[in-house]
């Protein structure tokens, strides 16, 4: 679940777990340059992290459960607007 | 037993780092408290659910509305927003909104993206607009620069677990530091508090993913902070009243008024009728006005709803693509972009999520002061006033400047030493302690089961005396088991523990309330009490909790 790290973009300088708006991440540099992602159920897809990354090296992974369910629009045109 | 690591003094503390409480501490330090300290769970960089942005905020500008506001606070009060709300506080709001708006601006917000004032969404045709089109994607470091500018204390990462009263008045707060792993507590003597913790999700079951507590249209970290003031005796108000939020399925990123389109059966009829081809001034406002619509049309079959955006133009479309960024709604965009979902081409399924607390809470005067004295509080936890941003920005600067009016002499109190206080640390280092035990998730979830067997919502589930009784019964055995059970690991979870505990007794309040009202209305329906009673029409329950822990009910005129 979200958010990914890519680690040979991560510079390690933590912003993603000070900023983050649910707190999911812990980070010690002793243990690891790169945060670690400990409570990834608790992530409200804010983007707070993605965002303020200065290295660009966060995505998103949106979990399978919170799918968009979409359609065609065509389908759903009123007979007269086809 | 967890350590007390720091005692601080303050003239003013906030609880809440969203935009009420930002608003309060600049209002605070600019109208001369000193000791301006603001307790943030996360970090007010992002923290609530204006994190990454907001694209409306309600207001009244005279050179747009005219010269009379009440036509404007007749559309408020006509929609969901208005529902049980105190007419007088509304439109004090959207009176004294624009200075807020310009206050904003000067600060560096845009809030004319578009170079002029643009009241689009949320609304009637024909009828006035109260919501301004707004880029709010800076927001957020807008504020958090402004509170530096003032000289604010930012405590980030500082859960607030409980308040303290003395004499009859708010003393201070106690905080968990949770800066890192391992807590400690933090003692923050105050003569005032302003709450401004947003609204309360996760009491009930998720309404798009039960399995996902954490799938909300607004933060989810903001969880049970109406109990606060509940715990020291604020009268809360409206929180028997349902309030649903609607929005994309199953991911619920809101953002609902931001979308362009028409709500559509499967057959491609519209669902409502309001428009029937998508309008950028007034959206579909459909699901404002019939709030069931999402719901109602699963339970008849003639579902799903779909919102329908096909019928723009690429001008709009553009438009409400980048609307969408300045509402903060970044992650939805770039999950659509990658999964090929366009709103040129698809139609997204549109559900009613479950009830949050939102516009539910304490029972304020025009300050943001609650029955408690020196107890402020602002925003979406508000009970009887409520309009989103707008509201919270404007109230928290009113709360503030209330506040650091009255700032009395400090007596010797003992926050340490307070009951309320120590037994919050002592229940909250057991859970730190124990060696084995539940984790908060358990906790929470069987609450959520609770709440949606005993004390759901309409129109399709019903309340009644004795099912709200039984629910306080099981809520009671909850609590006790949790008391005795609940494990903590660190000050994550020790954070999240504390939640629970607070939601307990937002669940408590809300079955309460729901077992004073005797009639049926809105989405409260009572299988004993089917009518809607006519001279409760313009009544507000208030709901107060007694220092010796019995329970008040009141009913009062709506203001």
């Amino acid at each position: 679940m979200p958010p990914i790290i890519d680690r040979k973009k991560c510079v390690g300088c933590g912003t993603c777990a000070d900023i983050c708006n649910s707190n999911i991440f812990v980070f010690d540099r002793a243990v690891d340059k790169v945060p670690q992602v400990r409570f990834p159920e608790e992530c409200w897809h804010c983007d707070s992290c993605v965002i303020d990354c200065p290295k660009g090296a966060i995505t998103l992974r949106i979990p399978l459960a919170f799918t968009l369910l979409h359609v065609n629009a065509d389908e759903l045109k009123p007979q007269e607007a086809k | 037993m967890i350590p007390v690591s720091k005692t601080i003094e303050a003239d003013v503390v906030i609880v809440g780092g969203g935009i009420g409480g930002p608003m309060a501490a600049i209002a605070a330090a600019e109208a001369g408290a000193k000791r301006v300290v603001v307790l943030e769970k996360c970090n007010v960089k992002r923290s609530g659910s204006g994190a990454t942005g907001n694209d409306h905020f309600s207001c009244y500008i005279p050179e747009v509305h005219g010269d009379d506001v009440e036509p404007v606070l007749d559309a408020v009060m006509g929609s969901l927003i208005g529902q049980a709300k105190d007419r007088e506080i509304m439109r004090l709001h959207l009176l004294e909104s624009f200075d807020i708006v310009k206050k904003w601006e000067e600060w560096g917000i845009n809030m004319r993206p578009l170079g002029r004032w643009n009241f689009q969404g949320h609304a009637l045709p024909g009828k006035p607009r109260a919501f301004l089109k707004f880029d709010g994607r800076k927001q957020k470091s807008v504020l958090v620069e402004q509170m530096k500018k003032h000289g604010v204390t930012i405590l980030n990462h500082h859960p607030v677990v409980e308040l303290a009263k003395e004499n009859g008045r708010v003393c201070g707060a106690l905080a968990i530091d949770a800066s890192t792993p391992t807590p400690s507590f933090v003692l923050v003597k105050a003569p005032n508090v302003v709450l401004s913790t947003g609204l309360t999700h996760r009491l009930y079951l998720n309404g798009s993913t039960p399995n996902y507590m954490f799938n909300t249209a607004h933060c989810p970290n903001n969880a049970g902070g109406q109990a606060l003031g509940w715990r020291i005796g604020a009268s809360m108000v409206n929180m028997e009243i349902p309030y649903t939020h609607a929005g994309t399925k199953y991911l619920q990123r809101a953002g609902k008024a931001t979308w362009i389109g028409v709500y559509r059966y499967p057959d491609g009829k519209p669902l409502g009728p309001f428009v029937t081809k998508p309008d950028p001034e007034y959206g579909d406002v459909t699901s404002d006005i019939w709030n069931s619509a999402f719901i109602d049309v699963m339970q008849n079959g003639r579902g799903p709803a779909y919102l329908d955006c096909s019928q723009n133009t690429p001008e709009t479309l553009a438009y409400m693509r980048k609307a969408m960024f300045d509402e903060g709604l970044s992650a939805l965009i770039a999950y659509m972009d990658d999964k090929g979902i366009d709103p040129a081409k698809h139609a997204v399924e549109f559900t009613r999520f479950e009830p949050i607390l939102h516009g539910r809470g304490l029972d304020v005067n025009k300050d943001g002061l609650t029955t408690v004295p020196g107890l402020y509080a602002a925003g979406d936890m508000v009970g009887n006033a409520g309009c989103g941003l707008g509201l919270a920005a404007w109230l928290g600067w009113r709360a503030g400047q209330a506040a650091a009016r009255d700032i009395p002499e400090m007596t010797d109190c003992d926050l340490a030493e307070n009951p309320a206080i120590k037994a919050k640390m002592e229940l909250l280092s057991s859970f730190m302690e124990r060696e084995n035990g539940a984790d908060w998730q358990e906790a929470n979830i069987a609450l959520t089961q609770i709440m949606s067997d005993y004390a759901n919502v309409g129109p399709y589930k019903v309340r009644s005396e004795s099912l709200l009784k039984a629910g306080l019964t099981y809520l009671a055995q909850l609590r006790r088991e949790t008391a005795e059970n609940l494990k903590a690991t660190c000050s994550h979870t020790l954070m999240r523990a504390a939640e629970v505990l607070d939601l307990f007794d937002c669940a408590e309040c809300i079955m309460r309330s729901a077992l004073e009202r005797k009639e049926s209305r809105g989405n409260h329906k009572r299988s004993d009490y089917t009518f809607t009673n006519p001279l409760l029409a313009d009544k507000m329950l208030d709901v107060t909790r007694n220092d010796d822990g019995t329970v008040t009910t009141s009913w009062r005129n709506q203001r």
